[in-house]
């Protein structure tokens, strides 16, 4: 389990102005930002310093953590790393691995910027705004809001089997985590068609 | 496996982003017109679990676990066009909530991991659940389906890294796929496991799907042999076509620093003792499909023994009135 | 004048063959506030789904289901669910909206009336079950109690003419029992409450039906049925505290 990711969603960090700016203008603009840089041919400093400046106020004025804020950029960072060492032993005709890694880390914290700014429930309303088809924004929604509850109940399921469990023996490990998982999904099925009797008792479709 | 912003160039976003659009248009309509209303909301409460599935770790050597992606097991419990819907939910709140990969990438990974990935699994799946029959055969499918979804998804990862000039494809391709093709072990072990657990809590569920899946019989040996081409074929045909850029590499002598970098199974892919390079990659390749294939059906037979307390559960299953 | 729940001879049979209800027949009468007590597995959930035309699946009951004299069939159902407001067990099952807001506004949504009229009930079902503050609150923050609490706004908001209640009190600590309690006192129209807490049935219900096995098996005065401590014992149940300790004296116990 990753419990450290979720502290930002479960409890709500803090609200700035930020968090109030309209979710849509935040999505433009974050994706002005990551198309404009996978656009750049080269390292511009004009765009690099502006778009720089830009996330900094953003970020001063989010009031976010900078240490939570670097321990996500921490997290998401391996990969890059990997790709940009690969493009250093075999550079193609491509960006060169400098670039990539500094393209790459201005989208990451844009993008870290952005969704630790933004509510979900607010992301779903753009969306149904741009006519994204109404069952992809439904499942959405009903994952968001299920999200921490299954995430509990495997909690639960875990300590539950690890209370009885003495020895850590690998293999029983697996056997116990994917029987956590079967019952997980056979919970989430029958909590399912429990939510459908609710829709259908407020005069849902 | 998720892409990050900035590894794919401008025409790759273009072309994946407009592709994934495509399939999970299709796959919305498809879900539309056969899911019920009354399983629906089933599609969100499965992006949950998948999601939540996603964080179990499961331990392989000190310090590294394995992880499940869930798009074969997805698509084996609910169909293939729901397991598009669900796996895309899944990667949108990935991107959106924990910055797990990126927004102008997002089309290209859920072509990888949602369509790419879970369908071509799936196809392999019922490929093998109809050659070998019964419930054993489906969990076999589904190991079989798994291992493969992710040979798949990181086939086309590598082609869209390739293709964008970020890597190039003759070191990012056997990397990917020697990779992939180890990890998918776990995937398709996973997987099975949690499949087998939800036949015995739940065998009405599973026999659901059976039944829906029997229409598919004539075609299964076309799906195998497809999803087999493509797993086999893809490699070797790109790995011996170097591209241009490698030759001056390989002038530098970075070549040959980069290829003892890369951990490949099977000896860097070729066999000894067969002359032509890409008929030995294709033995290799074909030699650990099958290998896998078996392991997959003597899995499928261990997980449905009758008798076989391996996945009982310490906890009775309790049914709610 | 019409009884607001009618069932007579109701079975019903899961999938897996299982018979929750043998022949269930009771009368409510508009007003009345009823509480259902059973054991684990007597059939109470069931037989409030079928109050709202919920079970069977197919909405064919086998027996007869009449609000206010309609029968709970196919043609009537809108009609019938609107009338008829019904609380889950479990909130987090009823509660699927992002946020408390969204969620009380689902039912009112789907009553096609207009923005201004749907923010109105809202406003009066929080109102009346003390949420407003929390409006704008995700509903995965709530606490159990306001979770409940939000559920029963989200069944208000409909405007039900009767409140069937599965498990109301259940998972509240003493101070969030208390209070649903007062809640539920306070709301005017006929309830009928499946409940584990007889403490519950005492204080809000003057009348009382017992069902085990799939039959209801008395119906008479809450004091009368709880007092009788064979009865209870018989069917998984006890005499409740409040009974125990205190000489009962029907007419200060009972609530109005």
């Amino acid at each position: 389990m990753r419990p450290m990711l979720f502290s930002a969603h479960v409890h709500v960090l803090r609200t700035s102005g930020v968090h109030r700016w309209p979710a849509g203008v935040k999505l433009a603009g974050a994706v002005f930002i990551l198309l404009g840089t996978t656009m750049q041919r080269d390292l511009s400093p004009a765009w690099f310093t502006s778009v720089w400046a830009m996330l900094a106020w953003v970020w001063w004025r989010s009031r976010l953590p900078v240490l939570f804020v670097l321990q996500r950029l921490l997290w998401l960072s391996p990969l890059i790393g990997g790709v940009a060492v690969a493009a250093a032993l075999r550079p193609t005709d491509g960006p060169s691995w400098q670039e990539l890694m500094i393209k790459s880390g201005t989208s990451l914290c844009t993008i870290i910027l952005l969704a630790h700014t933004t509510a979900f429930g607010e992301v779903l309303r753009v969306l149904r705004r741009l006519r994204v088809p109404m069952l992809l924004v439904t499942t959405l929604a009903l994952m968001h809001r299920y999200l921490f509850v299954l995430l509990e109940e495997a909690l639960r399921m875990q300590r539950a089997r690890a209370a009885r469990m003495f020895g850590t023996d690998r293999s029983r490990v697996w056997l116990l985590q994917a029987s956590v998982a079967g019952r997980l999904f056979v919970r989430a099925g029958e909590r399912s068609s429990r939510i459908y009797r609710a829709m259908l008792a407020r005069g849902g479709p | 496996m998720h892409i990050p912003d900035n590894f794919l160039d401008l025409k790759t976003v273009a072309v994946t982003t407009a592709l994934a659009a495509g399939a999970v248009g299709l796959a919305l309509r498809q879900t539309r017109s056969e899911l019920p209303p009354a399983r629906v909301p089933l599609l969100g409460l499965s992006a949950a679990f998948v999601f939540v599935a996603q964080m179990l770790n499961f331990p392989v050597l000190a310090g590294t676990s394995g992880h499940l992606a869930g798009g074969v097991l997805v698509a084996s419990l609910l169909g293939p066009a729901a397991a598009v819907v669900v796996m895309t939910c899944v990667l949108i709140v990935q991107c959106f909530l924990f910055s797990d990969g990126g927004l102008t990438t997002l089309g290209a990974n859920i072509l990888n991991l949602g369509v790419l990935g879970a369908v071509g699994g799936w196809l392999a799946a019922q490929a093998v659940a109809c050659m070998a029959g019964g419930l054993s055969g489906r969990v076999a499918g589904v190991a079989f389906g798994g291992w493969l979804s992710m040979v798949l998804a990181a086939t086309a990862c590598a082609l869209e890294l390739a293709w964008s000039r970020t890597v190039s494809l003759s070191l990012v391709l056997p990397a990917m796929v020697g990779i992939h093709a180890v990890i998918g072990l776990a995937e398709g072990l996973i997987s099975a496991l949690v499949f087998a657990a939800v036949a015995r809590l739940r065998p009405d569920w599973i026999e659901a799907g059976s039944a829906a899946s029997s229409r598919s019989v004539e075609w299964w040996p076309w799906a195998l042999i497809l999803c087999c081409g493509l797993a086999i074929l893809a490699a070797p045909w790109a790995s011996t076509l170097p591209d241009g850029l490698d030759k001056v590499a390989e002038e530098f002598g970075f070549a040959e620093k980069a290829r003892a970098c890369i951990p490949a199974p099977l000896a860097d892919y070729t066999m000894p003792g067969i002359g032509v390079e890409t008929v030995a990659v294709a033995g290799a390749g074909l030699t650990g499909l099958v290998a896998v294939l078996a392991l997959s059906l003597v899995l499928g037979r261990l997980l449905t023994r009758p008798s076989s307390g391996a996945i009982q559960s310490p906890e009775e299953p309790a049914r709610s009135s | 004048m019409n009884a607001a729940i009618e069932i007579r001879e109701l079975h019903y049979c899961y999938h897996d063959g299982t018979a929750a209800l043998r022949g269930v027949t009771l009368t409510v009468q508009p007003g009345e506030c009823v509480a259902l007590i059973g054991p684990n597995g007597s059939g109470k959930s069931t037989l409030l789904l079928h109050v709202n035309g919920i079970l069977p699946e197919d909405g064919r009951p086998r027996g007869e289901v009449r609000i206010f004299g309609r029968p709970a069939e196919s043609p009537h159902l809108p009609w019938i669910r609107q009338r008829v407001g019904l609380l889950f067990q479990d909130p987090d099952d009823q509660l699927f909206c992002a946020t408390v807001e969204e969620d009380v506004a689902f039912g009112p949504r789907q009553l096609d009336l207009s923005e201004a009229e749907v923010r109105q009930r809202v406003e009066q079902a929080l109102a009346a079950v003390g949420l407003l503050e929390l409006r704008h609150r995700a509903t995965h923050h709530l606490s159990h109690g306001e979770k409940r609490r939000a559920c029963l706004a989200g069944v208000l908001a409909c405007g039900p003419d009767i409140l069937v209640l599965d498990e109301p009190t259940s998972g509240l600590d003493p101070r969030g029992r208390r209070e649903f309690k007062a809640l539920l006192q306070k709301l005017p129209g006929t309830k009928l409450i499946a409940t584990h807490d007889l403490e519950l049935a005492v204080e809000l219900c003057p009348r009382c039906l017992l069902l085990d096995q799939g039959r209801v098996v008395a119906d008479g005065s809450t004091l009368v049925l709880l007092n009788d401590e064979s009865l209870m014992l018989a069917h998984g149940l006890e005499r409740p505290h409040i009974l125990q300790h205190r000489h009962p004296h029907p007419a200060t116990m009972v609530a109005p």
